[in-house]
C-alpha cells in the first residue's frame, strides 16, 4: 500500500480580484448556501406519514398528496410511482392536514404542524392554499394554529373552507378550534372554539351531501416535558373534550351528550374522531376516548348511539390513532388507523388487523381508498410511522414506498472508512449503517438496520471496528456485532443498595451516549448520573451524583397520558439530556438535563458544578439540548436550550470561556438573529473556532464569526426541516446533517467556509480554499430500480474548484481554465454564476482522442485518460480580468498501485490515444484524395475513360478505408471490428485502470501500430503508384492532375475541445 | 446514450441596466415584462432577429463527455440543434409544426419522426427564440407575477407563463437587471410531468440583443446539469427554410 504517500497534502492557494472600496458585504444563506449538500436518504425506513390526500384523475389515474410529519408534502401523479417534494421553499416542513377541493382538483389546501401529538413532534405556521396542484403555495393565515388536523373544502362552493385547528400542543392559546374561511381563506372565522385555552379540534367531517351539517371533534390535551394528557389531568378528571353538531355551517353547534343522545357514552373524554358515511349521510361514526374508549355508530345522523367495537384496538394509543374513513361506496366498511391497519365490515362490530407490525410498519395515521368503482375496496394507500404502504387486494397484503426519504433522525455519526459510513437512529424506525457514497448511488440496499426499536444515538466502537454502540428509547444501549447482529444489552442498572436508595435509574427517551475524544474504549451514558466504561459496558462507573434537580412532581409518568394511560419512556423526565467531554481536558465534562441543570465537572466526576444560574437571562428549569465542549479551549462550551417544551419556540445558544462562570448570548429571544426554530444542536468547527453550526427545528444554521452572525444554509434545496444533529468528518470535512424529516445529508468539505472572513467577503471575486484533490478510483455499480425507489447522490466525480464572488455573475464571459505544470492548458470549464460561494467540477480529464469517423460511436473514445497527479494552476476570467490558483491533485488513498504504475498506466493510455490520432490523420488523407477524386470525376469528359480510371482508384483507397473503420451501417449489432474499434477497445480496457497496464495490453498497442503501418503503407502504395498513373493520363489528356493528399491535413477546429470537433460550419445552409 | 433538446432551451435575452429594485416598488406582471423585454435591448431590436445560429459546446456527466453544437433558430418557429462527436452529428429539428431527428450513435443516420410529446421541448425552444415573455398574449399564454424568490442568493422576480396547453414555465428576472436568470419549464410528456431548469448567465449583446452565452440545463433539483458554452452567435444569416424540413430521402452520408 502506497496510498499515504500519493495523498496530497496542499490546499489550494487563495488568489483574488479585491473590489474597488472595502465596504461591508452581508453574510446570508446565499453566502454559503453555493457550497450544496446531498440527501443520501434514506427511503429504506422512510419516515412518519400524518395526512394524506388523493383522487383519481379523468385521465383515470391516481393523484396523491403525501404529508410528511416533519418532511413536507410529496405529490405523485402516478399513484405512488415517483413523488416530488411540493412545499420544500415554505417556512415549515411538518404537515397536519392535506385537502384537495372536490371542485377543482388544482386547489390543494395545507395545514401544517402535525397533529399526532408524540414527544417529538414538529410545528407548522399557518394553513396554505395551492391553486396550481402544489407549484406554488400562499400562506392563508391561522399564523399561531401551530397544529391543524383537518381540512374540508365545502364540495359545493370551494371559497367555503373549515380547518380544524388543534393547536399549540406545549402551552395554552386561545387560536385554536374550528375556523371557516368563505371567501378562500383570506378572512377566517373561529366557528366553534375549546371550553378552555388548551382545547382545540381534533376532527371534522361534514354530511357529503349537505356540507352545513358538520361534526367536529374537540379535544383538551397537553405535552409538558415530563408529562402528556389526552383529556383531563386524569382518567376522570374534567376535560373540554366533545362531540359537537351544526346543521347551519358552523353558525351555531349543539354538543352531542350522554343526556342528549341516546346511546352515547359518558364524559370526560379524550381525543375523538368523527366521520360521515361518504355513502350514508345517516352513518356517522365516532370515537370516542374515554374510561370505556370505543368506537360509536350513529344512523340517525348523529341524534343516537350505539356502542360497536371496544377491543384494545380502542385504547392503544388515541392521541396518535384517532382517525377513521369509510369506504365512499360501502357505508359498513371502515378503517380505523391504529398500531396496525384495522378494518371493519360489519358497521363497526368487530375489526380485524388488516396491516401493521408484519407487513406494514404500523403506526397508521391516514388511509386513502381509491374511489374508482373497479377497484372498489381493493385499492387502498396508508401512511404510517414507516412511510407509505400500497394494498391492491384491500388491505391485505403491501407494497412498500421505497422513494419517500422522510426518515426522522435523531441523531448521527461518522467511521473513519473510506468512504465512511454514516450511523444514526430515527424515530420509531430503528439504527441504521448507510454509505455516504456508493457507486452507482446511494440506493436503499446500501442502508443497512443494526438494532431495533426507536433509534437514537449511534457510533462505531473506536476501539474494535468489529462492533457498534446503538440504542433504543430509554437508554436501551446495546453494543452490537456488525457482522453477525449479535446484540448485547449493556444498558446500566442498579445494584441492591443503589436501588434502594434511587428506587430507578432515569433515562430520557433519547438518552445521550457519548464517547470521549480522548480516549477509544471510554463511553458515557446519562441517567439522572452519568455513567462511565472503559470495557465496552461490560462495567459501568457512576461517575456522579443525581445530576438533576430531581423534581418528584416531574416523576410521575405512571399517570401520564390523561384518559388513557401513555407511558412508553417518551415522558421520562429529570433526565442528563447531554454529554460533552472536552478534547483538550478528559477530566472536563459537560453535561445537560432536560430540567435545566448545566453541570460541569473538571476532575472527572468527582465534583460537579451547576452553572445553568451563571447564564444570564435564561429562565430557569431550561431544557439543555445540547452541550458541547470546545475542540480548542477546556474552559469554552457552547449550550444550546430549548424551550419549546414550555411554548417558546425561540433558541437560546450560549458560549463560555471560562468553564460556566459567565455566558455569552449567541441567540436569544432578544437578539435572534433572524435564525428560526428553537435549538437542537450547535457545533464548533474541528479547525476554525470561530465556525459554528447550529441545527434547529427549522433548519441549518451557520455563524463564520463565533456566532455574532448567522446564515441560513439551503445548499442543495436543504429545506426548513429540522437538523437534530451534526457530525463533521475529521478526515474529509464533510458536514452530515441528521434531519428529522428529511434524513442525512451531507455539505461535502466546508474547507471554503473555514476560509470565510469579512475581508474575503468583500473580494469581488476570490478562489477559495479547499480539502486536498483526490483522483478517486474509477467504479461502477448500481442498477435499474425502476423510478419507485429513492436514490441517493454522490459526491462529484473529479475536482472541485471553489471560489467566491461578491455580486451574481451576468454579463460577459466567466471561465475557468486548468493548466498543467507545462503551461498546456488541459481543461476549460464552464463557470457558475451564483453570488457567495461557487463549485465547479473539473473532470480532471485531458482531451479525448481524436477518432476517426465510423459508422457508430467509439464510446471509450469520448473520453480522455485522467490528468496525472501533480500540481496544475487553475485561471478564472471574468471579463478580461484573471486571477489564479494552484490545485494539488492527488491519487485516492486507497489506490493499491504507485505513482509508476501510474505513469506507465497513462503513458499507455496516450500512446493508444496517439494511435487514434494517426489513425485520424490518415483517414483525413483518405477523406482529402476521395474528394479531390469526386470533384474531378464531377469534371471529367465521359468518353474519355478517365472516369473510370478515377472510379477505380476511389474503390481501392476505400477499401483502405474500410481496413480502419468499421462502415456498416442500419442500426443493428454489426459486430464489425476494424482498426479503430480494436483501439477502442484497448483504449477503453487501459484508460478503465489506472494502475499498472498489463503486459499484453502494451503488446496489442504494438501490434495495433504495426497493422496502421501497414495500412498506412498500403494507402502510401495507392498514392505513389495508382494516383501516380491516373495523373500521367489524366496529364496526357490535358487533365489538371490529382492533388496527392499532405502528410498532414489542415483541420478547420474550432476551440471545442472534443475529439474530432471538427464542425461542419456551414453545414446548415448548404441546401 | 440519449440526448434531448428539450434541455437546451435557449432564451435569448437582453438588457438595458436598470437601477435596483426599490424596496417599497410593487412590480405588477406587465410591467416586469417590459422591464425585460427593455433589458434584451427592446422590442425593435428583438423583433429586428430573423434567425439567430449559435455555436458553441455542450458539456455532460459533469463534464465528462463533451460535445460540439450548433443551434440554429429561424422565425417564425423553426429551430434545428446538431451536437457532434467523433465526426457524428446528432440532428434535432423542429420544423414549426413537428419534430424529427437524426441520431446516428449506434450507426443509423436516417431521419426519425419524434412524437408530439417528445418534440415539445423543441417546440417550446423553436417558437420561443426570443424568450417566452415576448408576445406572450398572441401566443395564447396567461402570466402572473409571483412575487420573488430566492435563485440561489438572488432574489429574483418570479413569473409564471401559462401556456395554452396547460403547460407552465417559471421565468425568474434579476432584480436589478431584468434578464432572466432560471427559467423552469414543467410540461407534460408521456403522461408525466417533467420540470427542466435552465439557469442562464454571460449575457453578451449581439445586435442590439442581449443573449446568454452560458446555460445550464437539467432537471429540477438535479446536481449535474448540462451545461452550454456559446462562443459565437451570429444573427440574420440567410438560412434555408429546407434545413428544417423532414429529409425526402434517406441521407447517404
Amino acid at each position: 500500500m502506497y496510498s499515504n504517500k500519493f495523498f496530497i497534502s496542499f490546499l489550494l492557494f487563495v488568489a483574488s480580484i479585491s473590489c474597488a472600496a472595502a465596504e461591508l458585504v452581508a453574510f446570508d444563506s446565499g453566502t454559503i448556501s453555493g457550497l450544496g449538500a446531498r440527501n443520501i436518504g434514506s427511503a429504506a425506513m422512510s419516515g412518519r406519514i400524518s395526512a394524506l390526500a388523493g383522487t383519481r384523475t379523468a385521465t383515470g389515474k391516481i393523484t396523491l398528496y403525501v404529508g410528511a410529519a416533519s418532511g413536507g408534502i410529496w405529490k405523485s401523479e402516478d399513484s405512488g410511482t415517483l413523488y416530488r417534494p411540493i412545499f420544500d421553499k415554505q417556512s415549515v416542513q411538518s404537515i397536519g392536514a392535506v385537502a384537495i377541493d372536490p371542485s377543482n382538483t388544482n386547489n390543494i389546501w395545507v395545514g401544517t404542524g402535525e397533529a399526532w401529538t408524540r414527544n417529538s413532534v414538529s410545528i407548522g405556521d399557518g394553513i396554505y392554499k395551492s391553486a396550481d396542484g402544489g407549484d406554488t403555495w400562499v400562506n392563508m393565515g391561522l399564523p399561531n394554529s401551530e397544529r391543524i388536523a383537518k381540512i374540508l373544502v365545502s364540495p359545493k362552493d370551494s371559497n367555503t373552507v373549515y380547518a380544524c385547528v388543534a393547536g399549540k400542543l406545549w402551552s395554552d392559546s386561545a387560536d385554536r378550534g374550528l375556523y371557516k374561511t368563505n371567501d378562500g381563506g383570506k378572512s377566517w372565522n373561529l366557528m366553534l372554539k375549546g371550553s378552555n385555552l388548551s382545547t382545540g379540534c381534533s376532527m371534522i367531517s361534514f354530511d357529503p351531501t349537505n356540507p352545513n351539517i358538520i361534526f367536529a371533534g374537540m379535544w383538551d390535551f397537553r405535552r409538558q416535558g415530563w408529562t402528556f394528557r389526552s383529556g383531563g389531568e386524569s382518567p376522570t378528571a374534567p376535560s373540554g373534550s366533545g362531540l359537537y353538531r351544526s346543521a347551519d355551517g358552523g353558525l351555531t353547534w349543539s354538543e352531542i351528550t350522554e343526556n342528549t343522545n341516546k346511546g352515547f357514552p359518558k364524559k370526560p373524554f379524550g381525543r375523538i374522531a368523527v366521520t360521515v358515511a361518504p355513502s350514508d349521510a345517516k352513518r356517522v361514526y365516532a370515537f370516542i376516548e374515554s374510561t370505556d374508549s370505543a368506537l360509536y355508530v350513529s344512523d340517525d345522523a348523529g341524534q343516537t348511539w350505539q356502542v360497536r367495537d371496544k377491543s384494545q384496538w380502542m385504547v392503544w394509543r388515541p392521541f396518535y390513532f384517532a382517525n377513521l374513513i369509510v369506504d365512499s361506496l360501502n357505508a359498513d366498511r371502515v378503517y380505523k388507523t391504529d398500531g396496525a391497519l384495522i378494518i371493519s365490515t360489519d358497521a363497526g362490530r368487530s375489526f380485524s388487523a388488516v396491516g401493521g407490525f408484519t407487513g406494514m410498519h404500523g403506526d397508521v395515521h391516514d388511509v386513502w381508498i381509491d374511489p374508482a368503482p373497479s377497484t372498489h375496496g381493493q385499492t387502498i394507500f396508508a401512511g404510517d410511522d414507516g412511510g407509505m404502504w400500497y394494498s391492491y387486494n384491500g388491505g391485505s397484503k403491501w407494497w412498500k414506498g421505497g422513494n419517500l426519504p422522510v426518515s426522522q433522525f435523531y441523531h448521527v455519526s461518522v467511521d473513519n472508512k473510506d468512504p465512511y459510513q454514516v450511523y444514526g437512529g430515527l424515530q420509531d424506525n430503528s439504527s441504521w449503517i448507510g454509505q455516504s457514497q456508493y457507486p452507482g448511488g446511494i440506493t436503499n440496499s446500501q442502508w443497512e438496520n443494526m438494532f431495533g426499536g426507536d433509534g437514537f444515538w449511534m457510533f462505531a466502537d473506536p476501539s474494535d471496528p468489529n462492533y457498534l454502540y446503538a440504542e433504543a428509547q430509554g437508554g436501551a444501549i446495546g453494543r452490537v456485532n456488525r457482522h453477525t447482529h449479535e446484540s448485547r444489552d449493556i444498558q446500566p442498572r442498579l445494584n441492591a443498595v443503589d436501588l434502594k436508595a434511587f428506587k430507578k435509574l432515569r433515562f430520557n427517551w433519547n438518552t445521550p451516549i457519548a464517547l470521549s475524544p480522548s480516549d477509544k474504549k471510554t463511553v458515557y451514558i446519562g441517567s439522572q448520573f452519568l455513567y462511565r466504561t472503559r470495557d465496552h459496558g461490560q462495567s459501568w462507573t457512576r461517575i456522579s451524583p443525581d445530576l438533576t434537580t430531581n423534581n418528584p412532581d416531574k416523576q410521575q409518568q405512571e399517570k401520564s397520558g390523561g384518559v388513557t394511560v401513555d407511558n412508553s419512556a417518551a415522558e421520562m423526565h429529570e433526565t442528563i439530556y447531554s454529554i460533552s467531554e472536552s478534547p483538550k481536558n478528559a477530566n472536563v465534562i459537560w453535561v445537560g438535563t432536560d430540567d435545566g441543570n448545566l453541570q460541569i465537572t473538571r476532575d472527572a466526576g468527582k465534583s460537579w458544578r451547576n452553572v445553568a444560574p451563571n447564564v444570564t437571562g435564561l429562565p430557569a428549569g431550561s431544557w439543555v439540548s445540547w452541550v458541547q465542549a470546545s475542540n480548542f479551549d477546556a474552559a469554552t462550551a457552547y449550550a444550546a436550550f430549548d424551550r419549546h417544551t414550555v411554548g417558546d419556540m425561540a433558541a437560546h445558544v450560549y458560549q463560555t470561556r471560562d468553564f460556566g462562570k459567565t455566558w455569552k448570548p449567541l441567540l436569544s429571544p432578544a437578539n435572534l438573529k433572524r435564525v428560526q426554530g428553537y435549538a437542537h444542536v450547535i457545533k464548533e468547527d474541528l479547525v476554525n473556532h470561530n465556525l459554528l453550526f447550529l441545527g434547529t427545528e427549522l433548519g441549518l444554521y451557520i455563524s463564520i464569526d463565533s456566532g455574532e452572525n448567522w446564515a441560513h444554509f439551503k445548499g442543495g434545496n436543504l429545506p426548513a426541516v429540522a437538523v437534530r444533529d451534526i457530525a463533521i468528518h475529521p478526515r474529509d470535512n464533510d458536514l452530515i446533517l441528521a434531519t428529522h424529516g428529511r434524513g442525512i445529508w451531507i455539505v461535502d468539505d466546508i474547507t471554503p467556509l473555514r476560509a470565510l472572513s469579512a475581508k474575503l467577503l468583500g473580494e469581488e471575486i476570490s478562489f477559495v480554499a479547499t480539502r486536498p484533490t483526490q483522483q478517486r478510483v474509477q467504479a461502477n455499480g448500481g442498477w435499474p430500480n425502476g423510478d419507485a425507489v429513492f436514490t441517493g447522490e454522490n459526491p462529484p466525480d473529479g475536482a472541485v474548484i471553489t471560489y467566491y464572488q461578491r455580486t451574481r455573475h451576468l454579463f460577459g464571459k466567466l471561465k475557468l481554465e486548468v493548466i498543467d505544470a507545462n503551461g498546456r492548458v488541459v481543461g476549460q470549464l464552464p463557470a457558475s454564476k451564483r453570488p457567495g460561494l461557487n463549485r465547479v467540477t473539473w473532470s480532471m480529464r485531458e482531451k479525448p482522442p481524436r477518432v476517426p469517423p465510423a459508422a457508430q460511436l467509439a464510446q471509450s473514445g469520448t473520453q480522455g485518460p485522467r490528468v496525472l497527479p501533480g500540481n496544475y494552476r487553475i485561471r478564472m476570467t471574468k471579463n478580461g480580468q484573471t486571477i489564479e490558483t494552484k490545485m494539488v491533485v492527488g491519487l485516492d488513498r486507497r489506490a493499491t498501485f504507485t505513482p509508476a504504475d501510474r505513469k506507465a498506466q497513462f503513458g499507455a493510455a496516450l500512446r493508444v490515444k496517439a494511435l487514434f490520432d494517426a489513425e485520424s490523420t490518415l483517414m483525413d488523407r483518405i477523406t482529402f484524395l476521395r474528394s479531390e477524386l469526386a470533384q474531378h470525376l464531377d469534371t471529367l469528359p465521359e468518353s474519355s475513360g478517365l472516369k473510370k480510371q478515377v472510379a477505380t482508384l476511389d474503390a481501392k483507397i476505400d477499401i483502405v478505408r474500410k481496413l480502419i473503420v468499421a462502415t456498416t451501417e442500419g442500426g443493428a449489432i454489426t459486430g464489425e471490428e476494424r482498426l479503430r474499434e480494436h483501439t477502442d477497445q484497448l483504449y477503453g480496457a487501459i484508460i478503465g485502470y489506472e494502475g499498472k497496464p498489463a503486459d499484453y495490453q502494451i503488446a496489442n498497442i504494438v501490434a495495433l501500430e504495426s497493422e496502421l503501418k501497414e495500412v498506412s503503407d498500403q494507402f502510401s502504395l495507392l498514392i505513389s503508384d495508382d494516383l501516380k498513373a491516373l495523373n500521367k493520363s489524366l496529364m496526357a489528356l490535358g487533365q489538371k492532375a490529382v492533388a496527392a493528399p499532405p502528410p498532414i491535413i489542415a483541420l478547420n477546429d474550432n476551440d471545442v475541445t472534443s475529439a474530432n470537433a471538427k464542425m461542419p460550419t456551414n453545414l446548415l445552409f448548404l441546401r | 446514450m440519449r440526448l434531448s433538446l428539450l434541455t437546451i432551451i435557449c432564451c435569448c435575452a437582453m438588457m438595458a441596466v436598470s437601477g435596483s429594485i426599490h424596496a417599497a416598488k410593487i412590480w405588477t406582471v406587465d410591467e416586469l415584462v417590459d422591464k425585460n423585454i427593455e433589458a434584451r435591448g427592446g422590442m425593435t431590436a428583438i423583433r429586428a432577429m430573423k434567425s439567430l445560429k449559435l455555436t458553441g459546446k455542450l458539456l455532460l456527466n459533469q463534464g465528462q463527455f463533451e460535445m460540439a453544437i450548433v443551434q440554429v433558430f429561424k422565425r417564425p418557429a423553426q429551430v434545428r440543434f446538431e451536437a457532434t462527436v467523433q465526426g457524428l452529428t446528432q440532428t434535432q429539428v423542429y420544423d414549426g409544426k413537428s419534430g424529427w431527428q437524426i441520431n446516428p450513435f449506434n450507426g443509423r443516420k436516417d431521419p426519425e419522426r419524434l412524437s408530439g410529446d417528445d418534440s415539445k421541448g423543441l417546440a417550446e425552444a423553436a417558437s420561443e427564440f426570443d424568450g417566452s415573455l415576448i408576445d406572450w398574449k398572441a401566443k395564447g399564454a396567461t402570466v402572473s407575477y409571483l412575487g420573488t424568490e430566492d435563485v440561489d442568493g438572488t432574489l429574483a422576480h418570479k413569473i409564471k407563463l401559462l401556456r395554452p396547453n396547460g403547460d407552465v414555465e417559471y421565468i425568474f428576472l434579476d432584480p436589478d437587471h431584468f434578464l432572466e436568470i432560471r427559467t423552469l419549464s414543467q410540461r407534460i410528456e408521456h403522461g408525466v410531468q417533467l420540470a427542466i431548469e435552465t439557469d442562464l448567465g454571460d449575457y453578451e449583446k449581439v445586435n442590439g440583443v442581449y443573449i446568454p452565452f452560458a446555460m445550464e440545463t437539467g432537471k429540477q433539483g438535479s446536481t449535474d446539469k448540462q451545461k452550454t458554452v456559446i462562443n459565437k452567435a451570429e444573427v440574420n444569416l440567410a438560412v434555408d427554410d429546407a434545413v428544417f424540413a423532414f429529409p425526402a430521402a434517406k441521407s447517404k452520408k
